[in-house]
């Protein structure tokens, strides 16, 4: 099974730069628009490795709140990618400076320290973007264990069973068993499709995680009790009362980040926050991206995050001496749906995080819940206890949007998949190759 | 339980007027700012609010952002109404999220595209009869003849039988506003009254974003301070309020193909006896409904009953959660998916399902007809004025159309937009468009997916309290 990774770097922009990286970043994106609108290979498409890519401009500018230490102007470059052989993510930066080194050099020589252009070579190349290289905190992945070319494989396997039944006739009583037989000799009779008799590695949740995880929890609750109750005292009573509603917000901006959005079926989300100063309240942040790590890691492990089913892959990662946070997702449907599932599903997990950040929706008990995954929102008393953040619905997409950063270019190797489509064609690559009862057989064609 | 304000609240928003045949849309523009203020206070007490006794005419008035905007109303507070109603139905994003290209891109529209005359403010004027309508409109016609010039008329009727054009029941499953006085409905339609009408807490226990008068103009004294209690931050003193006991209304004119709707379901049945075929188109364009033509609910009703059924009091978890009986894309799993939001338990997808509803208002236009797959050819154009009030009308109404309505990729759906609502005539090539009738065994699948609904117009209006019209006399 071949894992998922993520990879970030910054490189530092030079100012009589900016001018024209922009001019570039806005041609790159523009002419990927085109080529994906028309149908045609893209120059991403070349880099075997790469699931999504974005490149965002990160300035003074990004950030709604006064950051906590100066920021210059950062080209952020980041990935989600296959991890092939030993060192996956030099082998991945080596793919990204050879398949793409046109926009490699015409982006980073707007950039500090970028090597001269008789100097460049694949080492050099790579290596300017090790410099810049930073630790992703925590990172989720929609479809574990699903490589490009097997997520473009089993889409091929689906399309193809798919015409298969719909242009063959059925008699009427046929058996399911019958039909999902009739499939599995179909398929064996095509060569292209030999692949699909090896079974593909699907992770499982890790129980032994998640158990050790809930006797952690078990142990630490005493002081868990004190922490929150400490947070709360110190910290959550004396936040101030936040009103910025979605009217307030600037249009110059939203329009800007409205201008790339609902193209596709799918949508990309690019967001900074200012974490709130204090080393409790940097304790506290840390704290939920350590079990943020661990239920990403091991437990939503079957397309859904903290309860969201239209993630592909999501990531947190601190910067700026830890005094700053980024956060960036890929998701299917629009952003109006996918803040609404975030506060429908699962309000508790993002308000636990994001409380931690400058002028986030005033919490009480800060997502005192979240710490046990999967708790229903309608447990006893959690209206009571739980309340703000992400649950003051109208502040917080007004948060949400004013705190969010315009993306440069985004790459989306698989726009006509949702990730449930992604996770439904592997079962169906799985379920093929199994003797299946009448009505496992049943439930099989129904994912057609 | 708060009690809603009635006499300041449209009636509109309350009663859908079932009982008026006839109905006129006046799509106006301001000729002069203060003769129109003038024509706004004369009338203002004539507007049937939600406490009216109805007789035999209704009258209601609505403003479009630049009705506002002509009238003078100030640009700092104009920018606390909701980005949608400013913005207007029409800009490049919001024309992918509601899917208007092809025949219904906005530069074919016969009002509301910014190529048309501007719209100021729509007077909606309703009548047991036309007669008694144009009388009404007669009536007050001297009073704004210099105020304002009539841009476009949409002429409506209550629907026959409430029955829609291409012959199924309508607006069987409506919510109910908690508060209003209306007896409780059930089945999930009894909804906070803060998801229709401004100033009042929604679903989500918060208030709506509503329009706060930020800077003083005109007689702020006849409005009240906003229920939330937000204040200026340097003198405390609370904002008023100018959409207490308003909403928002989408207004969509909807030119409906009825000959070529039931000639595609025909061409799609494989039966050659006449009788037979027309049973079976009729019984797929129930499954892209949701229901048979009299309402009878798929979940429950195998067969056509025959007869005019309103039963709205059914699930899907226990009932249907193969999609046997209703299919996942059909229209009404799709705008009220019940209990199956998305993979959250039953008790969390009926909470979730009410923070996405609409208070439908439709009148259809054109020849009284309904079609069936026996009679399909209406004589002349015929359509739907498709109308909707909502507080937030991009957690709701765009929220239908698009991430409900337009999404091939609904639930686990790979490429079915919604059948009825949701179809492109140029969809993208790699996705296709299909509607996916889930069976026993192998689903059926109608490939190649026809859109029959085409948008000749549509705009976005804010429905003023009763005092907020009085105050905007006086801006």
């Amino acid at each position: 099974m071949i894992h998922q990774h993520p990879l970030i770097t910054l490189a530092e922009v030079r100012e009589d730069k900016l001018h024209i990286l922009k001019t570039r970043l806005e041609d790159i994106r523009v002419s990927l628009l085109n080529a994906q609108m028309s149908e045609q290979p893209v120059e991403f498409g070349k880099v075997s490795t790469l699931h999504y890519g974005r490149w965002v401009i990160l300035s003074r500018d990004s950030f709604r709140d006064e950051p906590a230490i100066p920021v210059g102007i950062r080209l952020v470059l980041t990935t989600n990618y296959d991890g092939i052989g030993n060192d996956h993510e030099d082998y991945h930066l080596a793919e990204l400076v050879t398949q793409l080194t046109q926009y490699i050099d015409d982006l980073y020589e707007c950039c500090v320290g970028y090597p001269e252009p008789e100097e460049r070579t694949e080492e050099s190349r790579k290596n300017f973007l090790k410099k810049g290289l930073i630790r992703t905190s925590a990172f989720y992945n929609g479809a574990p264990g699903r490589s490009v070319s097997q997520i473009h494989q089993e889409d091929s396997l689906h399309q193809h069973i798919w015409k298969f039944l719909k242009n063959k006739k059925w008699d009427e009583g046929t058996p399911a068993v019958e039909i999902h037989r009739a499939i599995k000799q179909e398929i064996d009779s095509r060569p292209e499709f030999e692949w699909t008799k090896e079974k593909a590695g699907v992770q499982g949740i890790k129980w032994l995680s998640l158990i050790a995880y809930g006797v952690l929890f078990i142990v630490m609750l005493p002081l868990i009790i004190g922490w929150l109750v400490y947070l709360f005292i110190f910290h959550e009573l004396w936040d101030k009362k936040v009103t910025l509603a979605q009217s307030d917000l600037d249009d110059t901006k939203i329009n800007e980040l409205k201008k790339v959005e609902d193209i596709f079926p799918q949508n990309q989300f690019t967001q900074v926050a200012v974490l709130k100063p204090g080393f409790a309240r940097r304790l506290n942040f840390r704290i939920w991206m350590f079990r943020t790590r661990v239920l990403a890691g091991d437990i939503f492990v079957k397309g859904k995050l903290l309860n969201i089913p239209t993630i592909h892959f999501a990531r947190w990662v601190l910067i700026d001496k830890n005094k700053h946070v980024l956060f960036f997702s890929n998701f299917d449907g629009n952003w109006e749906q996918y803040l609404g599932d975030f506060i429908d599903q699962s309000g508790w997990g993002l308000t636990a995080i994001f409380c931690n950040t400058v002028k986030f929706p005033r919490t009480n008990f800060m997502g005192v819940l979240g710490i046990i995954p999967g708790m229903p929102l309608t447990f006893p008393g959690s209206k009571f206890v739980l309340t703000g953040g992400a649950y003051d619905e109208e502040h917080f997409l007004a948060w949400s949007r004013s705190t969010q950063v315009p993306t440069q270019v985004w790459y989306c190797p698989y726009r006509h998949l949702s990730i449930k489509n992604v996770n439904n064609n592997t079962m169906i690559r799985n379920e093929l190759r199994q003797d299946l009862t009448e009505e496992q057989a049943k439930l099989f064609l129904k994912r057609f | 339980m708060t009690a809603l304000e009635l006499s300041e609240i449209q009636a509109y928003l309350l009663s859908d007027y079932q009982q008026m045949g006839y109905s006129k849309y006046y799509l106006m523009q301001v000729k002069d700012a203060a003769a129109t203020k003038n024509f706004l206070a004369a009338i203002a007490h004539g507007i049937t609010h939600a406490n009216a006794t109805i007789t035999d005419t209704c009258f209601n008035i609505g403003f479009t952002s630049n009705g506002l905007k002509q009238l003078g109303y100030n640009e700092t507070n104009m920018h606390s109404f909701s980005r949608e109603f400013r913005e207007g139905m029409v800009t490049e994003h919001r024309q992918r999220l509601l899917g208007n290209f092809e025949s219904s891109d906005p530069s074919k529209w016969q009002w509301g595209a910014p190529a048309n005359d501007r719209i100021d403010l729509i007077l909606m004027v309703f009548g047991k009869d036309e007669a008694i309508a144009e009388d009404f409109y007669n009536g007050i016609k001297d009073k704004f003849e210099t105020a304002l010039s009539v841009i476009h008329i949409l002429d409506g009727k209550a629907m026959p039988d409430n029955r829609e054009h291409f012959g199924f029941r309508d607006g069987i499953s409506q919510p109910v506003i908690k508060g209003s006085g209306l007896p409780p409905c059930g089945n999930n339609n009894d909804i906070e009254p803060g998801e229709f009408v401004l100033g009042y807490k929604n679903e989500y226990t918060v208030y709506p974003d509503t329009a706060l008068l930020k800077i003083a103009q005109g007689k702020p004294e006849l409005l009240a301070d906003n229920a939330e209690g937000l204040a200026d931050e340097r003198t405390k003193v609370k904002y008023k309020d100018v959409g207490q006991n308003g909403t928002y209304f989408v207004l969509l004119q909807l030119q409906q193909d009825v000959d070529g709707f039931w000639e595609f379901w025909k061409k799609q049945s494989v039966e050659t006896d006449e009788k037979k075929r027309n049973e079976e188109a009729t019984m797929l364009a129930a499954k892209m409904m949701g229901r048979w033509p009299g309402g009878a609910p798929l979940v429950k009703y195998d067969k056509d009953p025959g007869v005019d059924v309103t039963d709205d009091n059914f699930k899907y978890v226990k009932e249907d959660a193969s999609g046997n009986k209703c299919p996942f894309g059909a229209h009404i799993r799709r705008m009220n998916p019940r209990d199956v939001f998305e993979e959250s338990s039953p008790k969390v997808s009926l909470s979730l399902t009410r923070r996405h509803r609409i208070m439908r208002r439709v009148r259809s236009y054109g020849e009284d007809f309904i079609g069936s797959a026996e009679n399909h050819k209406p004589n002349g154009e015929v359509g739907l004025l498709f109308g909707c009030f909502n507080a937030n009308i991009s957690k709701q109404f765009e929220f239908l159309q698009y991430t409900w309505g337009n999404s091939p990729k609904f639930k686990r759906l790979y490429a079915d937009p919604d059948p009825l609502i949701g179809v492109r005539e140029d969809p993208e090539k790699k996705l296709g468009q299909i509607f996916t009738i889930p069976q026993a065994t192998t689903n059926r699948v109608i490939s190649d997916m026809q859109s029959f609904v085409t948008v000749k117009g549509g705009a976005y209006f804010f429905f003023p309290s009763i005092t907020a019209i009085k105050f905007l006399a006086t801006i």
